[in-house]
């Protein structure tokens, strides 16, 4: 302040007598000056002081508002981020496996991977796969090896786990009835000593590094026939490696970070986590010309069978035509692993909460996926509804493509499906052939969203009623007298053989031999014939032309059919009103084609191939076609066999549940 | 003259001081009186003058972005605001209007864009070629809302929001979904627990503050500051929609436990019931639409969606609120060429008008006007018999969007409050059988009509 000295020519005049004035009164008053001088600075510093103070409160206050408005914006839901196991800085694994007759668990570090005590299932070898870093489950397989096959199956998969990983056995009930020498070499190699003595009704675990060292092995040994091992319980601890050593080095890259991710995480896919020669998880099959499909969303209805859903979406991501973006997964059940198996194609996933049981929860799923598939894609018009089983035919979309504009425009029509009930290699011949039938045959369909909307959504079976989603729709009430179009040659191929209402025997009879559709690019013939009006004119051409086969003959007979290539042939069966299927039933029964209700008819009429001939049935009086009959000609009428016979269909499993 | 010199200056010092104060204070009171003022704001946003920093950013994200192929279109308000000033301009003239960056580099902390979802793929590679070119970026996820209202399904959360930070200025990038109802949806900006609260000055956003609903638009290719952006082809009506928005998802889980407290009706009656209510709501939704008059769901169609996200089967008929402001003397013939004739009309233009439309066999559709007061809304009722008058009060509301039976329609933003009013406290609680002269808990004798008039305001077909 000293050295502060005001221009002396700048101060107005005025100010300065008035401030002269002032000075000579107090002049002779120093003390009352100097009072003043203190007062000024006290004044002054106080100032400062509430200043400083006014500055920080209206800091503090902006900030506040800042926060608050930013609360605005804060989600409301906390985040808790739960680790799923774990994290392991240990090196050490505490392991337990324990095997006997009625239970079977394992325990990593405590924490429980398995335990199965049900009665009368999980009979046999149960494997698990750890990740030799993290310890995480990557795999949980059973293996009944006391049924036959089962062991090839278990070789299989121990041949598809990744050097390294960390593998653990244990016997639940009995496991070496069908335990051939080639999985019990196997298991040798693994570095299990008592493997290839393996007996009836044995306990035994294992634990051990695959091309590695062995962690412990337990066996307990059946002393007669008809009792079993006593339980063991095997405790051993497993040493964990560095994370480096547990991966490939695969180029870093969008699909590589995909890949490394699943791998990390599961087991049993094969070569898609081969360090060497890792097979794609990106097919960029060819575009189809002209797709008119490209838009229409995709609906994958999944359970939770990975290695399935996984078989499905190499073949459906390598379909001509197909575009990733319109695909949804959706998974009944918070399943991990067929969650991985979506992120491993990038591929967008749904989980359903389970509502129900048994089918009444697969129609809820079913409900579920399609209402949510329309919200997604607001705009579609249809969806394509696929399922986890099935392997989709390198030119499904291309069929589709070709056809969809048919369940646009004809009102007739309930749906497009990929499958043909009644096509098996033997009854099924012309890829390029479509056929208008009165059953939806669903696996592999077309849904149009108007029906989905305005019909089906609104009164689809509550998930009180146990009532299958297809089954429902197949109902006259449903189905209103529309008809589904199919392909003579599948377009879709149900591979599944574990399911809800599936099983190896039945599969085998009824699945197995069904012709599917490997040529790409097929071009369909004569599409506008499908209209309604259309088809019954190509009916009717169709008869005029196919040639009456001899009547007197068994139809069941190969030789009922001559032996020609490309002709059209017809026979007529016995049916007396539209619902009577007696003949037919025993007629495809002898045909080994689909028997176990009536699939593929229109109208009366069936039409498949035999001997590479087209053959017609047409059945009599109740066909409208049944005009086309000469009047020299009786219809054949074939009797169902006796009861027991008939309960041939059912499966047949039940038997060998037990040993 | 040092002594003298000491004393003018400490005088003048504390008289500065002491108005220095005085300003403080007076300052101070006014930013605590004014809470959510942006006073405080616009103080540091108040650099003048051209700011070439925000040019360089958004030409360097449209460089980004074009060569990820992503088609983004420009929302920014601010700057559709002066585009639409010069549309004909920029229309006209392809290569842009005027040499000077007129648009571009007014100082802003933002720049919008908007992306509509399924025309991308979501890559990472867009993210690591933006880190490359010096951008920070943040990606705001949430729920996705088309699977809300199904019964528990999770899906992957979906990506609602982007924003890109270089330098000084950031690209506010909203991601528009398809939603039923043939509009376009923006999810509400929340951010996460972890996030960088500071990242940018959040609160200035346009977009975000609350979910928002938009007709679709069709995108126009202009060159403006020398930049080629996609704008929507009338900037205008899409800045009038900026502004009236918002967006309220229908409340879901509550419905579910309505649902599990009360189980649905799903008999036959109930289902035809809701078919001919929703295609009634849409042949009225289309016809209101064209005619330009704002419109909500009104007593028992609102109450069903908010309370069970549905129509609710026993309610016998759809109906419609819409302010007597926007009452047009179309709107009779209208749905009589959209073929739903008049049923009845009751009172007049000036007092308690209400509009009946029925086909044959069909759900009969009530518009009750509404009339603005003060401090409350009402509409009026008419009993044909007897012409006496009711009044039904409302607390004052406003619009909001929602997506209602496959239809993007407006209710009343305060729902609980309009709810509560028409039907009190236990609306919670189905009731089949319902009076409108006397159940609602709003309503009120409101005379009769005069004799004289019962022509005109009772009217009958």
């Amino acid at each position: 302040m000293e050295e502060w000295k005001p221009n002396p020519t700048v101060k107005p005049h005025k100010k300065r007598s008035w401030y002269l004035a002032w000075k000579y009164k107090l002049m002779n008053q120093r003390a009352l000056r100097k009072l003043c001088q203190t007062g000024a600075v006290l004044f002054l510093l106080v100032t400062v002081i509430v200043n400083i103070k006014l500055i920080l409160d209206t800091r503090r206050a902006a900030y506040e508002e800042e926060e608050e408005s930013a609360q605005d914006y804060d989600d409301e839901m906390l985040n808790v981020e739960v680790p799923r196991h774990p994290v392991n800085n240990k090196k050490v694994l505490d392991v337990e496996v324990y095997s006997s007759r009625s239970k079977v668990y394992v325990a990593v570090d405590g924490t429980t991977v398995l335990e199965d005590e049900a009665r009368e299932q999980g009979r046999g070898i149960h494997v698990i796969v750890l990740n030799q870093a993290t310890g995480h489950v990557m795999a949980k397989r059973v293996f009944d090896t006391y049924s036959p096959h089962e062991d090839e199956a278990m070789v299989l998969f121990l041949n598809m786990v990744a050097r390294g990983r960390i593998l653990i056995f244990t016997i639940k009930d009995e496991g070496s009835f069908h335990l051939k020498e080639t999985a019990k070499n196997v298991l040798k190699s693994l570095g299990s000593q008592v493997a290839p003595f393996l007996s009836w009704r044995d306990m035994w675990t294992f634990v051990g590094k695959k091309g590695g060292e062995v962690y412990g092995e337990k066996h307990a040994k059946s002393p007669a026939l008809s009792t079993w091992g006593d339980p063991v319980l095997l405790k051993t601890e497993v040493h964990l490696t560095s994370v480096e050593d547990a991966e490939c080095h695969w180029p870093d890259t969008e699909l590589n970070r995909r890949r490394r991710r699943f791998c990390s995480k599961v087991e049993g896919y094969g070569s898609v986590c081969s360090c060497k020669d890792p097979t794609p998880i990106e097919f960029n099959p060819d575009p189809l010309k002209d797709n008119k499909v490209f838009d229409v969303p995709v609906a994958v209805i999944a359970g939770n069978r990975p290695n399935y859903l996984y078989r499905m979406l190499r073949s459906l991501l390598s379909a001509q035509g197909v575009n990733p973006q319109m695909i949804t997964v959706f998974i009944d059940g918070y399943y991990e692993e067929p969650m991985d198996v979506v992120e491993l194609f990038g591929l967008s996933g749904i989980q359903h909460t389970p509502i129900s049981i048994k089918n009444a929860r697969v129609s809820q799923h079913y409900k579920a996926s399609l209402t949510a598939t329309f919200n997604l894609f607001p705009d579609a018009k249809f969806a394509v509804v696929l399922e986890e089983d099935l392997d989709i035919s390198v030119d499904f979309f291309s069929f589709l493509s070709q056809s969809i504009h048919l369940l646009a425009e004809d009102e007739s029509l309930y749906c497009i499906s990929a499958w043909n009930d009644q096509g098996y290699e033997h009854t099924a011949e012309d890829p390029s052939l479509l056929y208008r039938v009165e059953t939806m045959p669903g696996l592999g369909w077309v849904l149009r969203k108007s029906l989905y909307k305005d019909e089906l959504e609104p009164k689809w079976p509550t998930p009180e009623k146990l009532w299958d989603w297809d089954m429902w729709m197949r109902m006259p009430e449903q189905r209103k007298g529309r008809e589904c179009i199919i392909p003579d040659i599948s377009r879709s191929y149900h591979f599944g053989i574990v399911g809800l209402n599936m099983n190896g025997y039945f599969h085998e009879a009824y699945f197995k031999k069904h012709k599917f559709n490997t040529v790409p690019n097929v071009q369909l013939k004569n599409v506008e014939s499908l209209r309604k009006d259309n088809y019954e004119t190509e009916i009717h051409r169709l008869l005029g032309e196919a040639e009456v086969l001899d009547h007197s003959k068994n139809p069941c007979e190969d030789s009922f059919v001559p032996d020609t290539e490309g002709r059209v042939y017809v026979m007529f069966i016995r049916m007396e009103q539209e619902a009577d299927f007696t003949t037919w039933t025993q007629l495809a029964k002898c045909l080994h084609i689909w028997d176990l209700d009536v699939r593929g008819n229109h109208k009366g009429l069936w039409r498949l191939f035999r001997k590479k001939n087209h053959f017609l049935v047409v059945g009599v009086p109740a066909s409208p076609y049944s005009s086309k009959k000469p009047s020299s000609v009786t219809p054949i009428f074939m009797e169902p066999p006796a009861k027991e016979e008939g309960a041939v269909a059912v499966p047949a499993v039940a038997a060998a549940e037990q040993t | 003259m040092q002594k003298i010199n000491r004393n003018v200056v400490l005088a003048l010092l504390s008289l500065t001081s002491l108005v220095f104060l005085l300003f403080q204070l007076c300052y101070y009171k006014f930013y605590l009186s004014q809470k959510n003022g942006a006073a405080f704001s616009k103080v540091r946003g108040s650099q003048s003058g051209q700011d070439s920093t925000r040019w360089h950013v958004v030409r360097k994200f449209l460089g980004l972005i074009s060569s990820h192929n992503i088609p983004v279109y420009l929302i920014d308000p601010l700057i559709l605001g002066l585009v639409d000033k010069d549309i004909e301009q920029i229309r006209s003239s392809p290569d842009g209007p005027s040499p000077e960056c007129k648009y571009f580099c007014a100082p802003r902390d933002f720049t919008t864009f908007a992306l509509l979802d399924k025309t991308w793929k979501h890559e990472v590679d867009l993210f690591r070629t933006a880190e490359k070119m010096g951008f920070q970026w943040l990606k705001i996820i949430n729920k996705d809302p088309r699977l809300d209202g199904m019964d528990d399904l999770s899906g992957m959360e979906i990506p609602l929001h982007y924003i890109f930070k270089l330098a000084s200025h950031a690209i506010h990038l909203v991601v528009f979904y398809e939603r039923s109802g043939n509009f376009l949806w923006h999810g509400p900006l929340r951010l996460k627990q972890h996030m960088d609260r500071k990242f940018v000055p959040f609160r200035k956003l346009h977009f975000g503050r609350y979910p928002g609903a938009y007709e679709k638009t069709e995108l126009l290719l202009v060159s403006i500051d020398a930049l080629k952006v996609q704008i929507p082809k009338n900037p205008s009506s899409f800045l009038e929609e900026v502004s009236h928005s918002r967006f309220l998802e229908c409340r879901y889980r509550e419905a579910r436990a309505f649902f599990q407290l009360y189980s649905d009706d799903a008999s036959l009656d109930a289902v035809e019931f809701r078919k001919k209510a929703k295609s009634l709501l849409h042949l009225a939704a289309l016809t209101l639409n064209n005619l330009g008059v704002n419109f909500w769901l009104s007593s028992g169609t609102c109450l069903g969606w908010y309370r069970q996200c549905n129509i609710i089967p026993h309610s016998k008929d759809v109906d419609l609120g819409i302010f007597i402001r926007d009452y047009k003397a179309d709107i009779i013939p209208a749905f009589q060429k959209a073929g739903l004739p008049l049923k009845h009309k009751f009172g007049k233009v000036e007092d308690s008008l209400e509009l009946s439309f029925q086909r044959e066999d069909d759900v009969k559709l009530d518009i009750f006007f509404f009339y603005e007061e003060d401090d409350h809304i009402w509409n009026g009722g008419t009993q044909a018999k007897s012409g006496k008058k009711f009044k039904y009060l409302f607390p004052k509301f406003t619009l909001c969007w929602t997506e209602f039976v496959e239809l993007k329609v407006h209710v009343p933003c305060e729902t609980l409050q309009y709810v509560e009013a028409n039907y009190g406290p236990e609306w919670k609680v189905p009731v089949k059988t319902w009076d409108w002269k006397s159940s609602p808990f709003n309503v009120q004798d409101n005379g009769v009509w005069p004799i004289d008039e019962w022509d005109n305001v009772i009217q009958i077909y």
